[in-house]
């Protein structure tokens, strides 16, 4: 089975203030992982290199058979590792069907755009009927439905979805996890950061916990150790 | 400043004025008192630019105008070409009032564009009001300095060395005194941290209008002394490639100190008129001051212009 | 009264035309970069004095000379992007040294002009010869040309920029840097692709200008002016709002001409200008950023 992501040994930091000391993950195609643990660990930070907005001190990462560590943002999603933004508003003045449109921008993506877009349409009905407003109007659960929307336009042969559902109501929570999980069963490789780790464990094959900007641990599915240690092992480093 | 500078700054004051003992011809005094006229322009943009943190890109129209009201002056109404030049210091003064308060209360961008438009105008005014200021073709044969007999262009500019050291030694002496003052010190808060600044009660739009008002002083006085020693007044002094110049004097000597601009304002000048002296260099020359603008903002982008930061400038201050 | 006021609301739309055109290249790098031009005036006076060479003195047709002229231009303007734009990108004073830079641009550019060229009057011809009537108002043929040309080339960056995948790419890289990243959009190239953009719109208004005015080393320089009062007013923000203030500047610019002669009427726009300042700091159309 081809490894479609290889992390080796990234180390990455912000100026002189390192936040990973050598992390190791690795994806199959096929798969989905999750990766879960305290916040301000390197998360984030991990997911910012992946996608070229970071470049790492040392390290590689392969995608696809190809070294793309330090490469151009525009680059690695031409390559189809793509990243859902988080939190903000993608372009305020744009409006929601021009900004799909647009995300079809590389070679790969602008195939069968129209496709794509009817996809999008089905995942989530609400980007279709706000088709003509412009992003900045949109409520907080539209922005993170559009930012999942642009980057399915994308094309993405790895979609990489960070905290997806940070902030948002339950019944929102729930409308976009169903949305995700439809993603996942179309058989999108995933990288997905949540909170909840009962939800990564019902939609992912692997996880991994990172603390302290490592892999304190990985946890597969399928070997998965009991339920409750789980979430121990989670609320436990929560407590520190 | 630091001791070690004050030292400094006396021993260059000191040898400059002694300079014409050895410096006897008159090409070579000449290029100094351009020299000091141009230090003094860039000392005082330094004011509104290092210290105060405004991004004033209308300063040379404050030269401009203390050259046209000498010329003006001496010309239309006859006026003494000494009480010229300090006139010079007052319509520029009050010119750096009129333009500052609209200025005071704008952000960013705009605070460039309309200070730049005013110099812009200020030369289209100069242009059109022809049968005042010569329009394109300027004023000439302004009146020589003199003390009752005594013509200062004798003795090979003997004089006029010595009242432009003397304008750019006052100068730079209220520059001193202005950036140690209270003044001064809440100039730089401003600069340094608006938001904090305002909260200690610390009016923004106050020390705008003061800032500019003082850089405009002897920016203006120079601008009158310059009009006479030439016995010139051309539109050029609005253009943009005398702003480049003294432009780059400001950012090569360091934005924010107070010497640093007058030292580049010599090696300019003199490199300047080096390169007027060769064939097919007399445009290039500016062309070469461009240049070296742009590569100090590439060598230290940060560092030679530290307006917002917390850094001063290559650290020659108070 | 009525002999009077349609010539001056036709010099009017020839002036907003001008403005429009003037000021578009500069509102497109703005929202794009963040990043003032000086250097946009010089851009014009390379444009003139290439298709002046092309035209006059190579005698190759004015046609050729457009193309040529605008072509060089391009070039200017995406080195000055990549020397004197590029490297400041991440600076905390981005705006402020870009200005100087491409101040000093400008500076190189028309003296560099003024050495290969020399400062002697030069001029381009017309477009269209003739004269042609606008209601009732006699304007020459080339002049009625700038009028249509103006809203048609606005209505053309405003599809471009709205419809088209590149066009809106600009504005995104504009609203957001980061996030047109992530969907694959290199941005260095697009800010070359505005500088481009905007040194051909830049070009084009030179290459007009060149044949009613005369062609000097500082060609540029007035243009660039109205162009900088343009955006003010306008707010500094989309096309549409420069578009608009250019042509009520223009026609404001006609009238006070009417009433006040030709002297006084920079002071008072100027005046106007601060005034809409003070009271609406983010321009007529603008909104605070």
């Amino acid at each position: 089975m081809s490894r479609l992501l290889e992390v080796k040994g990234i180390r990455v930091g912000y100026g002189t203030v390192p936040v990973l000391h050598g992390i190791d993950i690795h994806l199959d195609e096929g798969e989905a992982i999750g990766l879960f643990g305290p916040n301000g660990h390197g998360k984030t930070t991990l997911l910012r290199a992946l996608s070229g907005l970071l470049r790492p001190e040392e390290g590689s990462i392969t995608f696809d058979g190809k070294d793309i560590t330090g490469a151009k943002p525009a680059t690695i999603v031409a390559a189809g590792l793509v990243q859902a933004q988080q939190g903000n508003t993608m372009f305020g003045d744009m409006g929601v069907e021009e900004t799909l449109e647009l995300s079809a921008f590389t070679p790969r993506a602008r195939k069968d755009r129209k496709g794509r877009l009817a996809e999008v349409h089905a995942l989530f009905p609400r980007l279709a009927e706000r088709r003509h407003q412009r992003a900045r109007t949109l409520s907080g659960g539209e922005r993170q439905m559009l930012s999942i929307g642009c980057a399915m336009m994308c094309a993405p042969r790895l979609l990489i979805l960070d905290e997806p559902t940070l902030g948002l109501s339950p019944r929102l929570k729930g409308e976009l996890r169903e949305a995700i999980s439809v993603i996942a069963e179309k058989g999108v490789p995933l990288i997905v950061v949540e909170q909840d780790v009962e939800f990564l464990l019902a939609l992912t094959n692997r996880l991994y916990l990172i603390e302290q900007g490592e892999v304190a641990s990985e946890i597969d599915r399928d070997n998965a150790p009991d339920h409750q240690e789980i979430m121990d092992m989670y609320f436990g480093e929560q407590a520190h | 400043m630091t001791h070690k500078q004050r030292i400094f700054a006396l021993i260059a004051l000191a040898l400059l004025a002694l300079a014409p003992i050895f410096v006897t011809d008159s090409y070579t005094r000449h290029v100094f008192i351009i020299a000091f006229i141009y230090a003094t322009v860039a000392v005082n943009w330094d004011l509104s630019l290092g210290f105060g943190g405004l991004f004033n890109f209308g300063h040379l129209a404050f030269f401009g105008i203390g050259v046209y009201t000498a010329a003006i002056l001496t010309t239309a109404l006859d006026i003494s070409p000494w009480l010229a030049i300090f006139a010079g210091g007052g319509t520029a003064a009050l010119a750096a009032l009129l333009i500052a308060l609209p200025v005071a209360k704008l952000q960013g961008i705009y605070v460039v564009l309309v200070t730049f438009a005013f110099g812009q105008l200020c030369m289209q005014i100069v242009l059109s009001q022809g049968d005042l200021t010569g329009g394109a073709e300027g004023l000439v044969r302004l009146p020589y300095l003199s003390i009752g007999d005594y013509k200062f262009i004798r003795d090979f500019k003997f004089g006029y060395y010595y009242v432009g050291l003397a304008i750019l030694s006052l100068s730079v002496v209220m520059l001193l005194f202005v950036a140690t003052s209270p003044f001064g010190k809440s100039l730089r808060a401003v600069r340094d941290n608006p938001d904090y600044a305002a909260a200690r009660g610390i009016s923004v739009a106050r020390q705008r209008v003061l800032v500019l008002v003082v850089s405009a002083v002897f920016t203006g006085i120079a601008g009158g002394f310059y009009a006479i020693y030439l016995r010139v007044a051309s539109p050029e002094v609005f253009g943009f490639s005398t702003a480049t110049l003294v432009l780059s004097m400001v950012l090569i000597g360091g934005v924010g100190s107070i010497l640093g601009p007058v030292f580049a304002a010599l090696a300019l000048t003199f490199a300047s008129e080096a390169m007027a002296g060769v064939r097919g260099l007399e445009e290039a020359r500016f062309i070469v001051v461009a240049l070296a603008m742009i590569l100090v903002l590439r060598i230290a982008p940060n560092g030679a212009i530290d307006i917002m930061g917390r850094l001063f400038g290559p650290g020659r201050k108070t | 009264m009525d002999g009077v006021l349609i010539p001056t609301l036709v010099s009017g739309l020839l002036l907003g035309s001008l403005y429009a055109l003037m000021a578009s290249g500069l509102s497109l790098i703005w929202t794009t970069l963040g990043v003032f031009n000086f250097a946009h005036g010089a851009l014009m006076t390379l444009g003139a004095y290439i298709a002046w060479t092309v035209t006059e003195q190579l005698g190759l047709g004015i046609a050729l000379g457009f193309v040529c002229g605008i072509g060089v231009a391009v070039l200017a303007g995406i080195l000055i992007e990549l020397f004197l734009v590029r490297p400041f990108y991440e600076s905390r004073n981005m705006m402020l040294i870009t200005v100087m830079t491409t101040l000093a641009a400008s500076t190189i550019i028309e003296r560099g002009i003024s050495m290969l060229w020399g400062p002697r009057l030069k001029q381009l011809p017309r477009v269209l010869d003739g004269q042609v009537n606008i209601l009732g108002a006699p304007v020459s043929a080339h002049e009625a040309m700038i009028i249509g040309l103006a809203p048609t080339v606005l209505l053309a960056l405003w599809w471009y920029t709205g419809r088209t995948s590149r066009g809106r790419s600009l504005r995104a890289v504009g609203q957001n840097q980061d996030s047109a990243a992530l969907i694959g959009i290199d941005v260095p190239r697009t800010f070359s692709l505005a500088f481009g953009l905007s040194a051909a719109l830049a070009a084009l208004t030179g290459i007009l200008l060149g044949s009613i005015r005369f062609v000097t080393p500082g060609l540029g320089a007035d243009p660039l002016v109205n162009a900088m009062i343009v955006v003010i007013f306008g707010g500094l923000g989309s096309l549409g709002a420069t578009a608009g203030a250019a042509y009520v500047i223009g026609l404001l610019e006609a009238l006070l001409v009417l009433w006040l002669g030709l002297y006084w009427t920079p002071s008072v726009l100027f005046v106007l200008l601060i005034l809409v300042l003070v009271f609406r700091p983010n321009g007529l159309f603008g909104r605070a950023s």
